[in-house]
């Protein structure tokens, strides 16, 4: 299989989009990464094979559908191949992970990957609902479970077996916040006061339950945002303005559909597996890794991740967190760009956005926030309730 | 209406299932027979919800997974003042959701 790395990269700000619609918001992540990469189309030619474009409600939220077929055009990459992705909040590591096969089987020699998602266009109750939408439909959709609900489920059970706090949360969560000041495409520069989300006399009202024991500020916001990376064969990277970053390991792995039906409850298999697999890929341990992207969609799940993926032992992660291993200068960096909290969490731009993130780090462009020496990354994308992962390992070749 | 919630067994090799596969986990057989999934549970976890998704005219819902007898574990509402970890219950099956047409029916622990 040829090597593949990333050579350009694009990312709108997360938030509000507002004054565009969801093909000007893909656009402008994608036309970023290509002007970063130094493609230019002369007399049509541009050199890109393939685009794939994730999203996963754009035919529900947008009334839009055949996404990739329309953005190709719009973006006058045609006659390029084009397909639209949908993994749920995996998607966009899922498209990447396409875009790699395409090149590394040797079809393509250059894939513009677009992740996006417009979902301030609904109200909370129905953006909620859509979201649901993935778990199971008899066993959990059905009953109004969601993605909140299994998530406070799952952050009990780990408070009981492990003894993580409400605190330990906050922690993660505003550790996040000061990350995303330095992020400039961040949805959120605001950073909540440790005492008065968690000891205040008035915690509950400024922190109050989403679904307990999480509270508001344990839960990622919902995000309008887009991403983009271009990707191309090693042996041809010459051709870009920017040097690559190798796209060393992928690895996916799936869990069963229903959360109620795994044997440990409180263990994220589809993680533990899925780095394993790109870590194995990769030639990588966890040791290796300088800087890390987890899918922190809420708190517990970055504390719990961090551990599944090897940095630290189960039950430890939110030991590590309160002794500060894993703010930016700690053992291992996690969440450096803001991660879903405070970044924000477009559904189907969260796997690409984790992966510009990572090769900003690895180019050393992350200004304010910049892990210093950086030489290899890890990003875990979070697709349902853990029931499709895809880590993401990233190396800066030797200078 | 059916009011009665089931698991389903592997003709084969008698593993429980819950929701329905069409594939057993453990023998790999396609058929099962439909067994009533019904009694005493054992409270696993469970949360209190607020923002509840479109069409639940209600402020909050607790909902959580519990452990039949038979050791199958299901997620449902729950209908407790104040759930305890450990805490038995018992299965009944409800109205989980109102339809236009017709309502969801599922588990209710009480």
């Amino acid at each position: 299989m040829r090597e593949v790395g990333i050579v350009g990269i694009g990312h709108t700000k997360f938030g509000k989009m507002s004054g565009g619609s969801f093909t000007d918001m893909l656009c402008m992540a994608a036309v970023e990464a290509l002007d970063d990469a130094g493609v230019k189309t002369v007399d049509g030619q541009h050199g890109i094979d393939q685009v794939f474009v994730a999203t996963m409600g754009a035919g529900i939220l947008n009334k839009q559908s055949g996404i990739a077929s329309g953005l190709v055009d719009t973006l006058n990459l045609r006659p390029a191949m084009a397909e639209t992705i949908e993994n749920g909040p995996a998607s966009g590591a899922s498209a990447i992970k396409l875009g790699y096969m395409a090149i590394a089987s040797g079809m393509c020699d250059a894939v513009l990957v677009v992740g996006g998602e417009m979902m301030r266009v609904v109200s909370g109750w129905e953006g909620t609902d859509f979201v649901a939408t993935m778990l199971h439909p008899e066993a959990e959709y059905d009953y109004g479970i969601t993605l909140p609900t299994l998530a406070g489920m799952f952050t009990r059970l780990c408070m009981e077996k492990y003894g993580i706090t409400e605190k330990d949360l906050a922690i993660v969560s505003v550790k996040n916040h000061e990350n995303a000041l330095h992020n400039p495409v961040a949805h959120l520069h605001t950073v909540p006061d440790l005492y008065s989300i968690t000891e205040d006399e008035d915690a509950g009202i400024i922190n109050p339950y989403v679904a307990s024991p999480l509270r508001l500020y344990s839960v990622c916001p919902v995000s309008d945002g887009a991403a983009a990376v271009l990707l191309c064969a090693m042996d041809k990277a010459e051709k870009f303005a920017k040097k690559p970053i190798k796209i060393a390991g992928i690895g996916q792995a799936t869990d069963t559909h229903a959360v109620a039906e795994r044997e440990i409850p409180t263990d994220l298999l589809a993680v533990r597996l899925a780095a394993q697999r790109a870590y194995e890929m990769a030639g990588l341990k966890p040791k290796d890794i300088d800087v890390a992207e987890l899918h922190d969609a809420f708190q517990i799940l970055e504390i719990v991740e961090s551990e599944e993926v090897g940095f630290f032992n189960r039950g430890e992660g939110h030991i590590a967190a309160r002794n500060g291993e894993t703010r930016i200068g700690g053992k291992i960096p996690i969440n450096t760009s803001g991660g879903l909290k405070a970044k924000g969490h477009p559904l189907g731009a969260t796997g690409v956005s984790q992966v510009v993130e990572i090769v900003k780090q690895l180019r050393g462009e992350a200004t304010g926030r910049q892990v210093e020496g950086a030489k290899a990354g890890l990003a875990v994308n979070f697709g349902g309730f853990g029931n499709n992962v895809v880590a993401t390992i990233l190396t800066k070749e030797e200078e | 209406m059916d009011e009665k919630m089931y698991a389903y067994k592997c003709t084969a090799c008698g593993k429980l299932h819950h929701p329905k596969h069409y594939v057993c986990k453990k023998c790999g057989s396609r058929t099962f027979e439909a067994v009533p999934l019904e009694g005493e549970v054992t409270l696993l976890t469970y949360t209190k919800v607020y923002n509840l998704p479109e069409g639940y005219m209600k402020p909050y819902l607790y909902f959580g997974i519990v452990e039949f007898k038979n050791g199958l574990t299901v997620s449902g509402q729950l209908e407790v003042s104040d759930p305890i970890i450990g805490m038995k219950l018992i299965s009944s099956v409800g109205v989980i959701k109102e339809g236009t047409n017709s309502d969801h029916y599922g588990f209710i622990f009480k």
